[in-house]
């Protein structure tokens, strides 16, 4: 059963369409990915489905409910952590747990009850009664995780959960979630980091411009490539023209799957690639076009997302503008 | 859940946060406490002039002082919505299932818990210092409650200004700037029959002075219910106004 029925769904920000005509599923019981650049429309899209940001047009729906027709019903179902944590410093990591059990309709015994509970989950029960002010990143971003279960969600939403993250926090939280996920929870995660949507996801719908420009299992989507990639790069101080030259060259050789040229490479896709370098290399040097930098790739969600993107998806660990510049315009 | 009992549970959070912090407190009882020591010291002779209705300043000024506790508090409402804006707790609010403006009125009953609790402190100080209530126990119930209610009234004034600019600085510097004028602009300091003609006219205009006409009536001269009822339907009209206010600006801020 889809959990998530998202159609044409659109909004726009005065000239800016930050999210423009987007239609997926998200089946239950599954980690869904979502992929992109910084400013693709990711936060946008996860804010419209929490029912933080109205739609422009389009529809969508969660646990069977309208966002826009009743924000309310859908916000007992969902939690939510932002890609900024959203905790009160003064509080202790318990008291957080209990308020936003509260602010979700739980008695107070039973608030407590469940921190008790979200707190050996996600591994603060030591700290519980620390102010979470005094909390380090990973432990900050464990709690807003826990803040988000307290009232049992079908769904989760994590824009961006491991930004900022040092490597070892990350794959620890990689651990949380998908232990998460099996115990059924379904999660839906944004990520700029090609190696979680790798990790995670169950599907992946990669994300540029607001649009979705390919959705897949990333096995599936790796297989679409078509085999291993190579790169080459012409030398800097070759003609203008050798691109152009080095794709003719790579379309005359036989059993490539395809060949794409981009704004400064030449991408070859190919069965085999390592078996097939010095053919390669031979065919270039027969034209007589300088080659700057060769590279051989399996199939990676790098080469997916340079395939249908046009470009390398690059992280920048930009500090996030502050919430209220957010809120006047999110991207 | 009802209106009533999520702005209870954020009302109890906010007071938690100003237990855990209590610097804010003192902040805005400090320079209370510093004009009801200085002040009752430096102008203790103006007791002596003809015309000058008690025995001593002390007694005149302590109204003035509880009246400049709600106002000062009042001021700093708008810090905790722009730091609850800031750490993400705006956002958690939000996606809480609640009535979305009890996170405003649970803001503004909390400011009233605060004033309660540093009004006190004031009465009690003031008391220490000699001051004498005339209507007893009774009466510093009502002097407290006028007083929180016209600072749960003003706080919405910090709250506009709050959403609108977003900003801590601004919300603090604009609380600054007029705390002293509206202070001073009043009938707080100086029996109305010594003040300049202008000034009396100005001091009528102010919401502050019927409060302070009131408790100042409670504290010295008995239970004068014509100026209660009068501090009451001021209060109230102020409160529909920056209320009103706060509320559109908020919706504003969360849209």
């Amino acid at each position: 059963m889809a959990l998530i029925e998202v159609t044409d769904l659109y909004k726009s920000f005065g000239d800016v369409r930050a999210v423009d005509g987007i239609s997926f599923t998200v089946e239950e019981g599954i980690i869904f990915g979502f992929l992109g650049p910084n400013g693709a429309g990711k936060t946008t899209t996860i804010r419209i489905l929490v029912t933080l940001a109205e739609q422009t047009s389009g529809t969508a729906i969660v646990g069977g409910i309208d966002v826009a027709a009743n924000p309310r019903g859908v916000r007992n179902r969902v939690g939510y952590a932002a890609q900024a944590t959203g905790i009160d410093r003064d509080l202790t990591g318990k008291e957080n747990l209990i308020l936003q059990g509260r602010l979700h309709g739980l008695a107070k015994a039973e608030a407590q009850r469940e921190a008790d509970a979200i707190l050996e989950v996600i591994s603060l029960s030591e700290v519980a009664d620390r102010r979470a002010g005094t909390y380090s990143g990973g432990m900050a971003r464990r709690l807003d995780l826990g803040q988000a279960l307290i009232h049992r969600p079908n769904v989760l939403f994590l824009d961006e959960p491991t930004t900022g993250l040092d490597p070892q926090n990350r794959h620890a939280m990689w651990t949380y979630l998908r232990k998460l996920n099996d115990d059924g929870m379904t999660i839906f995660l944004t990520t700029q980091y090609l190696e979680e949507a790798d990790e995670l996801a169950d599907t992946l719908a990669i994300i540029d411009n607001g649009r979705i420009v390919v959705e897949g299992s990333p096995t599936e989507l790796k297989r679409g490539i078509g085999g291993d990639s190579v790169t080459l790069v012409p030398s800097s101080d070759g003609a203008a023209d050798s691109l152009e030259v080095m794709a003719t060259a790579m379309r005359a050789l036989p059993k490539t799957n395809a060949v794409e040229k981009l704004a400064e490479s030449v991408v070859v896709y190919l069965e085999d690639g390592g078996s097939r370098i010095a053919e390669i290399v031979r065919a270039i040097d027969a034209t007589g076009v300088q080659l700057g930098r060769l590279e051989l790739a399996e199939p990676s969600l790098d080469q997916v997302f340079l395939k249908h993107t046009g470009a390398r998806l690059r992280v920048e660990d930009v500090k996030p503008p502050s919430r209220m510049s957010r809120n006047r315009m999110r991207t | 859940m009802s209106l009533l009992s999520e702005t209870l549970i954020i009302t109890g959070r906010n007071l938690l946060k100003s237990v855990r912090v209590p610097i804010l407190l003192f902040m805005s009882l400090f320079q209370p406490l510093m004009f009801l020591i200085l002040f009752s010291q430096i102008f203790t002779s103006l007791a002596d002039l003809p015309g000058f209705p008690y025995d001593t300043y002390l007694q005149f000024l302590v109204p003035a002082i509880i009246a400049m506790t709600a106002l000062s508090s009042a001021f700093q409402s708008g810090l905790g919505t722009v730091s609850d804006v800031e750490d993400g707790m705006l956002d958690k609010f939000l996606i809480a299932p609640v009535h979305r403006i009890s996170i405003m009125t649970g803001r503004i009953l909390s400011d009233g818990v605060r004033i309660v609790a540093q009004a006190t402190v004031v009465i009690v100080t003031a008391f220490a210092m000699g001051a004498r209530y005339e209507t007893g126990l009774a009466g510093l119930v009502v002097m407290i409650f006028l007083a929180s209610i016209f600072g749960m009234a003003w706080a919405g004034l910090s709250n506009i200004v709050a959403l609108r600019t977003q900003n801590a600085e601004v919300t603090m510097v604009i609380g600054i700037v007029l705390l002293f004028p509206i202070l001073f602009l009043s009938t707080g300091f100086m029996p109305t029959s010594l003040l300049p003609d202008w000034l009396d006219t100005v001091a009528r205009f102010n919401p502050l002075s019927y409060l302070i006409d009131a408790e100042r009536a409670l504290v010295n001269d008995g239970w004068e219910w014509s100026l209660i009822v009068q501090s009451i339907v001021v209060t109230l009209g102020l409160g529909a106004v920056t209320l009103t206010g706060a509320t559109r600006a908020f919706r504003k801020a969360i849209s």
